[in-house]
């Protein structure tokens, strides 16, 4: 894939019609109001189908499912993926372009929705489904995937981030005559605030086993439960339209069928890394409408202010800022089309890809964000102007879904190993 | 039932405007286009029939080159159920008589029971095709049209008057209408339609394929040209009484009001 195709630009101009008549009025209430971010996000979803093709795809799903087919993909090449011009990619590829374009296009204004919609449909739902049995998935799932309900997912914890299993606290006491009893602090939880849905990840309590070596388990929550505690927002540097919380467990009960997989022999570790995994190749995208929209705008200030008589892209000084961002924006473009691509030939990246993915886009875009604000000089340390908010927005992408340190590491391990 | 929109595909609002070298027309290189917002309008009013009664066919029509086709998948995008591009080089950009001629020999293949239009364009801003296309045809029509509400046999709409009067006229079918901008609230395509509108049909045409001939433009664009920047401006000073006294003193004396 080397250019979005035709269809891939209608559906960037529709969302991008939608983003600028319907988010960027609101946008000062999302970021500096009390206004959350959910309904706009149910009416993107409504607007363009989103919330249908999720049912859709959901109801397949669930039918496979009953009727005890693998969840293997289908390998067969139709007419219409063979009929796929050079340079193009086939249905596969383009369902990604199309997860894909919305999270850049919201990001170029508002990367704070993204994060709240891909915490509450990405990683909770996905969670639900890659780990729930039928019935859970039936009972929370599709609501999550239509964004009907929102979701939190949380693991990390005051004394536990980067070291999220090492460090983790939170537990699960076996209940006499099934069940379990949930304990525990989470903090840093996009949507705690709101969500209807909270994945628990914790620590299986058992005698004589060192808590390093405990089983974890995941536990689907409810709003409202006897016990649980959902915190107010959290004031932070940036990505105000995305509510962050604590949330505080005392004695919780719950019974198996809030156990995700109904079972305690569940491959937590392993399956974490593939959520890792999609989560590092968004935030590539993420950073593709900062960095896009950050060089849009200085181009236009560059061409614009005029010092010493003259327009500030005539300096040097700032026509090596200009360049470097095109070159930052070509690199991580061409990052998410190979991600498009490896989905469209159903190859899963491994996680030292992804980690090198994130690492680049996340460190590219802070460095784009950092340098449009000196190109607006006084201006860009304004909030009216949007490379302010940009900037403050794009430092997070260092930080979740795994520090820049713990990218590193990754992809330095998967080299040593090899 | 079956619903003509005529769409033109226009330079983009927001393009950068230059004047051609030789003075006819603007520069079209590099620049952006959509469709016409008030065709936008007349397309959202033709899909609001089709959501109401799906047998309801929405077939669009575009005179233009090449570039069009994409306006043309938007709208199939946007639910619309096929397309007819005429890329015939004479009849683009004719005048009016001859576009509207065009547009008639289409509908004439296709004997829809209802055309919509939009009042005008952004570009050409003459209001004309519509009105003529109906005559070419012959079927009744009406502009400036707020609401339209189909029934078996005709076709009910609500015109805007000057002053904000509205008039109800009911046109029996097949008739025309041109659509004013406001007139409802036009759907973004979703992303399914537009994945879908690469699989329905645009049928490509020319002038002699509907079987007319003599459209190109009887009128010739002599000139295009910016009117010049009006230097003349009086500025008024003094106190806050002062300054409304003489506006108000200019305002009698132009005889403005
Ligand atoms: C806006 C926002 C939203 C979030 N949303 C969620 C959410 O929805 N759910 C959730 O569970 N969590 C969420 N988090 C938490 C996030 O995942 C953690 O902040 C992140 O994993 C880092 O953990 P930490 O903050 O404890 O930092 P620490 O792990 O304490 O790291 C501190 C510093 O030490 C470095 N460091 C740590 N270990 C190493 C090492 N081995 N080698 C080198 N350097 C190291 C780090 O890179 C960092 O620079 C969110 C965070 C933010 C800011």
């Amino acid at each position: 894939m080397i250019e979005w195709s035709e269809q891939h630009l209608m559906i960037r101009d529709a969302v991008r019609r939608f983003v600028e008549a319907e988010i960027v009025p609101n946008l000062e209430e999302l970021e500096h109001g009390d206004m959350p971010p959910y309904d706009l996000l149910r009416k993107l979803f409504a607007t363009f189908g989103m919330d249908e093709m999720a049912r859709s795809r959901f109801e397949r799903e669930i039918a496979r499912e009953k009727a005890g087919e693998a969840k293997a993909p289908k390998t067969s090449s139709s007419e219409e993926e063979e009929l796929v011009p050079r340079g193009r990619v086939g249905a596969k590829g383009d369902a990604a372009a199309m997860t894909m374009i919305p999270i850049i296009e919201l990001c170029r204004y508002c990367p704070g929705m993204v994060t709240a919609m891909g915490v509450s449909m990405g990683l909770t739902g996905g969670a639900v489904m890659s780990k729930g049995t039928l019935a859970q998935k039936e009972r929370w799932g599709l609501d999550l995937l239509t964004l009907d309900k929102i979701g939190a997912w949380a693991i990390t914890e005051p004394g536990s981030g980067s070291d999220a299993f090492g460090g983790m606290k939170s537990s699960a006491r076996r209940k006499e005559g099934g069940g379990y009893i949930l304990n525990g602090n989470k903090t840093f939880i996009t949507n705690g605030p709101h969500a209807d849905t909270i994945i628990f990840i914790c620590k299986l309590e058992e005698e004589g086993v060192p808590m390093r070596e405990r089983k974890i388990l995941n536990f689907v929550l409810d709003r409202g439960m006897k016990g649980l505690v959902q915190s107010k927002a959290m004031r932070k540097m940036g990505l105000h339209s995305s509510p962050t919380g604590e949330l505080f467990l005392s004695d919780v009960e719950v019974e198996t069928d809030r156990l995700l997989g109904e079972s305690e022999e569940q491959p937590s570790r392993a399956g974490a890394k593939e959520t890792f995994s999609t989560e590092r190749s968004g935030v590539a995208a993420m950073a593709l409408g900062i960095v896009e929209r950050c060089l849009e705008l200085s181009v236009k200030y560059a061409k614009e202010r005029v010092q010493f008589e003259r327009p500030i892209g005539e300096f040097q000084l700032v026509q090596l800022k200009l360049a470097k961002m095109e070159v930052a924006r070509t690199n991580i473009q061409n990052l998410v089309f190979r991600h498009i691509e490896l989905v469209d030939c159903g190859r899963r990246p491994t996680l030292a890809e992804s980690s090198a993915m994130k690492l680049y886009s996340a460190q590219a875009a802070m460095e784009v964000a950092l340098e449009a604000v000196q190109i607006y000089g006084g201006n860009g340390y304004m909030s009216e102007y949007q490379v302010e908010q940009l900037c403050r927005d794009a430092k997070v992408l260092q930080i979740y879904a795994g520090t820049d340190e713990i990218q590193v590491s990754s992809i330095a391990r998967d080299l040593l190993a090899g | 039932m079956k619903v003509m929109v005529c769409l033109k595909q226009v330079p983009h609002q927001d393009a950068k405007l230059d004047i051609n070298s030789d003075g006819t027309w603007i520069q079209e290189d590099n620049i952006k286009f959509e469709i016409n917002s008030y065709d936008t309008y007349a397309l959202e009013e033709a899909l609001r029939i089709k959501d109401a009664d799906a047998d309801t066919e929405v077939v669009v029509v575009s005179i233009g080159p090449d570039r069009v086709t994409q306006a043309l998948r938007t709208a199939l995008g946007m639910g619309a159920d096929r397309a007819v591009h005429v890329n015939d080089a004479e009849a683009f950009g004719s005048d009016a008589l001859c576009v509207a001629k065009v547009l008639a020999a289409v509908a004439k293949a296709e004997s829809p029971d209802l055309i919509f239009t939009g009042l005008m364009t952004d570009d050409g801003n003459s209001s004309a095709v519509p009105p003529m296309l109906a005559e070419l045809i012959d079927v009744p029509s009406a502009t400036g049209v707020l609401h339209t509400e189909a029934a078996n046999g005709s076709l009910k709409v609500e015109r805007e008057l000057e002053g904000g009067a509205i008039e109800v006229v009911e046109l029996p079918k097949p008739c025309l209408a041109s659509i004013q901008t406001g007139a409802n609230q036009v759907r973004y395509a979703s992303l399914k339609g537009i994945m879908q509108a690469k699989k329905k049909p645009i049928d490509v045409k020319t002038a002699a394929d509907l079987g007319v001939s003599d459209v190109a433009s009887k009128a010739t664009i002599d000139k295009v040209y910016s009117p010049p920047k009006n230097a003349t401006a009086d500025i008024l000073s003094g106190s806050t009484d002062e300054i409304v006294s003489g506006l108000m003193g200019k305002i009698k004396e132009l005889g403005v009001l």
